[in-house]
Order: C-alpha cells, then sequence, then structure tokens
C-alpha cells in the first residue's frame, strides 16, 4: 500500500515540460506523434506509476529520459540537470522495457562492467554484483552465459544492472513484464525497500493491480497525452457507486427478488456495471448476489430480503477501482486494457 | 586529468566487454581455422615446389592472415554494433554514465583488441609453420603483419561506421566495396589519367572518389606500393619509417571517420 504518512516531499526530481516526440516515417515522411507535450514532475522519495495502454507512449516518454531519443520539443531536467548530463546519469538507474544483453557474457561479468561505467573499483563490484545478483534471485545462474537466460531471467539481470549503481533515481521500464507471480512480487518487495531507502522510483506499467499496491502517485498517458497526474487517493471518486449485496434465501424470494428488482439501471449506471456485472441478480455458490445503484434501493432491497425469510451475508459499497479510473481516462473497456 | 582517466576506464570497460563478446563467438575461432589450415596447406604446396617451401609458406601464410582478417574485421565491424541496435542491448548502457562517443570508441578499441590477439595468434601459428620447416620468421615478416593488421584496423573503422547507419549486408558489402577500391587505387588512378578519360567528367569524379576512399594499398606487402617500388618479403621490404606512416594514415582515417560519424546531432537508438 503506498505510505499514509508520506513526508511532505521536499523537491523534484524529474521535471518534464511540454515534452513531445514525433516519429517521421516512410518515404512519404508520414508523422507520428508519440508523445504530444506533456508536463508533471516527480518528487524524491515517491514511487511515481507511469501508466497506460499499449502504444500510449509510456516507453517513448523513458526513452527520452534516458537519452535514447531526442525529443521533438518541450525540456526535461533529471536532478537538476539536462538529458545526458554524466554526473546526473551517475545518480540513476535504468531497466529498459523488454531488456537484452550480451549473450556470450555471464551475469557477473555484465555487472562488473556496468559497476565500472560507474566507476566502482573492483571490490565493490564485485561485492555489489553478489549482493544484488542473490537479491533478485540469480546467484545460481551467475556463471552461466546470458544466452541460457529465460525472459525472466534477463528481467532480473535488468533488475540488478539499473541497481548496480546504487542511485537515487530508479527509472523501470515495465519492470514486473516477463516475470512469474513469484517474481512480481518479489519485485514489488523489491521497488517499496527502495522507497524505504529513501529512493524515487519511477515505473510504468499497464498492469493495474501492481500500480495500485505500490504507487504514491501516478500520472495515466493515453495516445500520447497525459490524462491524469496524482495521488490515488485524489484521482480516484470517493463516491459510492454501487453496492454489492450477498444473501442467501429460499427460492421462492429469489424469484420474488427479482422480479421486483428487476432492471432499474439507468443508461450511466449500466454502462459503469458493464464489465463487473452484466446481470443485477446472479447465483454464486457462496449466495444470491444483488447490485443496488441508490442507497434507497439498497435499503428497500435489505428489508424485502429479511422480510421474506432471508438472510444478508455481505453488503459491500464499491468505490471507483483503479481500473475504472483507467478505463474513464482511456476511454475504452477494460478488456482491451488488459495483457 | 581525472576526467581524462574516467573517460578511459568507461572506454576500456566497455572494450573489454566487447572483446569478451567477440572472443566467445564460434564464428570468429572456425575463420581463424581456415586460416591456420590454409597454412598447413602452404605445407603440401612447398613439397610440390622445387625448393620453394619456405616462400610458399611465407606468401600463403601471409595471404591467409590478409584474407581471413578482411572478412574477421567485415564480421566484427559490421556485426558487433549493429547486433546492439538490432537486440538493443545498447538501451541499457547509452543511459549510463558515459558519453555516447565514449560506448562507440570503446566498441572499437575492443575490436582492436580482439584482431589484435587473433593476428598475434595467426602470426605465431605462421611463426611455428615457417620454424618447422627451417626457415626464419625476421623482421621483414613482423613488418608485413604489422601492415595486414593496421589494413584490418581500417577496414575494421570503416566497417563499423557504415554500419552505424545501414544494415548489416549492406554495410558489409559497402566496407567491401571500398576495400577492393581501395587496394586497386593504383590501376584506378591510371586509368582516371588515362586519355579516355583525362579532363572529362568521370575522370574527375574517380579522382574524387580515390581521394575520399582509404588507400588501402598503402598496406598491401607484396607489389608496388606509393613510390612506385616493387616490395616483396623476400627481397627488399618497406622500411620501420613507412609502417609508421602507415599507422599515421590509419589513425587519421580512422578518426575522420570517428569525427564524420560524431559530429552530427546524435540519432535516435531506435
Amino acid at each position: 500500500m503506498p505510505r499514509a504518512d508520506r513526508p511532505q516531499m521536499a523537491s523534484s526530481v524529474l521535471t518534464i515540460e511540454n515534452l513531445r516526440k514525433e516519429f517521421v516515417r516512410g518515404l512519404l515522411r508520414k508523422r507520428t506523434v508519440a508523445v504530444d507535450g506533456i508536463s508533471f514532475e516527480v518528487e524524491a522519495g515517491e514511487v511515481f506509476g507511469f501508466l497506460g495502454p499499449n502504444g500510449a507512449g509510456k516507453t517513448t516518454t523513458m526513452k527520452m529520459l534516458m537519452g535514447l531519443i531526442l525529443p521533438t520539443s518541450g525540456a526535461v531536467s533529471i536532478l537538476g540537470a539536462p538529458v545526458g548530463d554524466l554526473a546526473a546519469k551517475r545518480r540513476i538507474g535504468y531497466l529498459p522495457e523488454n531488456p537484452y544483453f550480451y549473450d556470450y557474457l555471464t551475469a557477473t561479468e555484465f555487472l562488473h562492467m556496468v559497476g565500472s561505467l560507474y566507476g566502482l573499483d573492483r571490490s565493490l563490484r564485485a561485492r555489489r554484483a553478489g549482493e544484488l545478483l542473490e537479491r533478485v534471485g540469480l546467484s545460481m545462474a551467475k556463471n552461466r552465459s546470458m544466452r541460457s537466460y529465460s525472459k525472466g531471467m534477463l528481467q532480473r539481470v535488468g533488475l540488478a544492472q539499473a541497481l548496480m549503481g546504487d542511485p537515487e533515481l530508479v527509472v523501470l521500464d515495465e519492470p514486473m513484464s516477463g516475470l512469474d507471480p513469484i517474481g512480481r512480487r518479489e519485485v514489488r518487495e523489491l521497488m517499496l525497500e527502495l522507497r524505504e531507502r529513501g529512493k524515487t522510483v519511477f515505473f510504468s506499467t499497464h498492469i493495474l493491480a501492481d500500480a495500485n499496491m505500490l504507487c504514491d502517485r501516478v500520472g495515466i498517458i493515453v495516445k500520447g497525452t497525459l490524462r491524469d497526474v496524482g495521488q490515488l487517493g485524489e484521482l480516484l471518486s470517493p463516491k459510492v457507486h454501487r453496492v454489492d449485496v450477498l444473501w442467501t434465501g429460499p427460492e421462492s424470494l429469489r424469484e420474488q427478488l427479482r422480479k421486483d428488482f428487476a432492471g432499474g439501471l439507468d443508461e450511466g449506471a449500466a454502462e459503469a456495471a458493464e464489465d463487473a456485472e452484466a446481470e443485477r441478480h446472479r447465483s454464486r455458490s457462496e449466495g444470491e448476489h444483488f447490485v443496488a445503484h441508490s442507497q434507497g434501493e439498497v435499503d428497500r432491497f435489505l428489508a424485502a430480503v429479511v422480510a421474506g425469510g432471508g438472510a444478508v451475508v455481505q453488503v459491500t459499497p464499491q468505490r471507483e477501482t483503479l481500473e475504472e479510473l483507467f478505463v474513464r481516462d482511456a476511454g475504452v473497456k477494460a478488456e482491451e486494457q488488459r495483457s | 586529468m581525472e576526467v581524462i582517466v574516467g573517460s578511459v576506464e568507461r572506454m576500456w570497460a566497455i572494450a573489454l566487454n566487447t572483446f569478451r563478446e567477440a572472443v566467445r563467438n564460434k564464428v570468429l575461432a572456425i575463420l581463424v581455422l581456415f586460416a591456420v589450415a590454409l597454412m598447413a596447406f602452404s605445407l603440401v604446396l612447398g613439397q610440390l615446389s622445387l625448393h620453394e617451401e619456405i616462400r610458399i609458406i611465407k606468401d600463403l601464410g601471409l595471404a591467409g592472415i590478409s584474407i581471413f582478417g578482411v572478412i574477421i574485421a567485415l564480421f566484427l565491424g559490421v556485426n558487433l554494433l549493429s547486433k546492439e541496435l538490432d537486440r538493443k542491448t545498447v538501451y541499457a548502457i547509452i543511459p549510463k554514465p558515459l558519453h555516447r562517443w565514449e560506448f562507440l570508441l570503446g566498441k572499437y578499441l575492443g575490436m582492436v583488441v580482439t584482431m589484435t590477439a587473433l593476428v598475434a595468434l595467426m602470426s605465431l601459428v605462421l611463426m611455428a609453420f615457417l620454424a618447422v620447416q627451417g626457415g626464419r620468421h625476421g623482421v621483414t615478416m613482423v613488418r608485413a603483419e604489422i601492415l595486414i593488421w593496421l589494413e584490418l584496423l581500417l577496414l575494421m573503422a570503416v566497417a563499423m561506421l557504415f554500419s552505424s547507419f545501414s544494415s548489416p549486408w549492406l554495410s558489409a558489402m559497402m566496407a567491401a566495396g571500398l576495400w577492393v577500391i581501395g587496394r586497386n587505387s593504383a590501376e584506378l588512378e591510371a586509368f582516371a589519367g588515362s586519355p579516355k578519360l583525362e579532363d572529362s567528367f568521370g575522370g574527375d569524379l574517380l579522382g574524387f572518389i580515390l581521394e575520399v576512399v582509404p588507400d588501402f594499398r598503402m598496406f598491401y606487402v607484396s607489389g608496388a606500393n606509393f613510390d612506385e617500388a616493387v616490395v616483396s618479403v623476400h627481397e627488399s621490404f618497406v622500411s620501420w619509417g613507412y609502417v609508421a606512416s602507415a599507422g599515421a594514415y590509419c589513425l587519421a582515417y580512422a578518426a575522420f571517420a570517428w569525427r564524420w560519424r560524431s559530429s552530427p546531432s546524435p540519432r535516435d537508438f531506435t
């Protein structure tokens, strides 16, 4: 869970102003706008989730921040310096999306090289490489050439190399990609550990459950445009938009209530409920499930259940989830966002 | 001073990485084995000659180092950088605390170390074959091997220059094309100055191309050289001064190629 008692953040480690990237492709010089004038800041010590559907511009933005591609316009300041500043680069760790490393090198050799680029001496390189490979669960394969690594193992090497310089700012492009559920949990723990150590983590993902568990703040990018930036608590609507009632009772009561509480969904409510429940009444193994869309309806339904000899098992008010916010921002159905 | 030391250390880290990656590639080992096989074949050919065993071993040995060296130079120059771009390994390196030119120069330095090791290895094998036949691997042979080595370094720089903006196959073909032109620059110069082309656009164009294309003939260890003198590792051969001047030319041309590569704003690594 994001830290509720997070101290007031002092300074911005990453400032992006009107960042724009156009790609020119083909003989006809067709222009594609990948990132369209986005602006936001990442504060020191926070975990910032950069969310967006596939092709939204997350990786392009990260590549611009890391100096891999040049922005068409706009300004970026990382740790108070422009992109490419060597002193600032020493304080940044970066994991690219779907990382691939040298076939014939071992993970240990590769981390040694990365340590050399950070100016670490041999003993510190050896110690840190060993610790990090142990931390990401690769110590058993540390002396094998990386051509024999699976996608998940390469992702773990990617995480280790991003942390080799003990950076203040860790930029991770889809860090959970290619990992199994255990690996994902380990990465989440690693990111939380980094935050506890005062590091700033800026990561992109389209796995909303991860963002929900990790982020102090999120930015949502859709089709190159930043739709929302802020703390999850601020962005998510506090309004209860439906109440789920779980109850049990005889067959006759079920039929009666289905008749009495049929339909009644207005257009907006129906749309909101579309991906959660296609119908208001459903039979489940633990009992009957009913979706109410107003407090009055909840009261009337509960009274009817009790009066008919049924029992109420659970009443759950549902507020907006990150997924619903994401879908609202992206303007597409939730199913299309999942991968 | 600290800045220079830091820069050299970073380039060396990339170079060492490149060297390890290159020498563990089986393709290189196979190419070196072919060169050694050619030298071994020279022993057989030597038996067929009339008391010219040593000459045959020297000629075929140097030819083997040169021919397979050219193939290795094209393979390394084209492959190592384009593989970085194709497989996007460069994405993890460029954001590290180093300049782009340090990365590119580090890659080249790694190729130079690899080629040096391979040429030294092939020369040692040649020396062993000569020793078996009772021959001597003297200073002349060392000079010849250094000239071949310099030629290969220059070819790698050219191949790497092409591979930074073109596909591997096209880069290899263009670099090989330049090598063929460069090796035959004397004939092309004579052709450009011939009555047919003299004062014509074609002649001027050919003259311009010959000015731009690296002069690989300078490193040719058998035949007419710059001053029209015929040189041979068996009789007269170039001086250490000539070897040094060829080295300076190699460095100057490689530096020019690098400057040309680095001067525009850095390309997107996409």
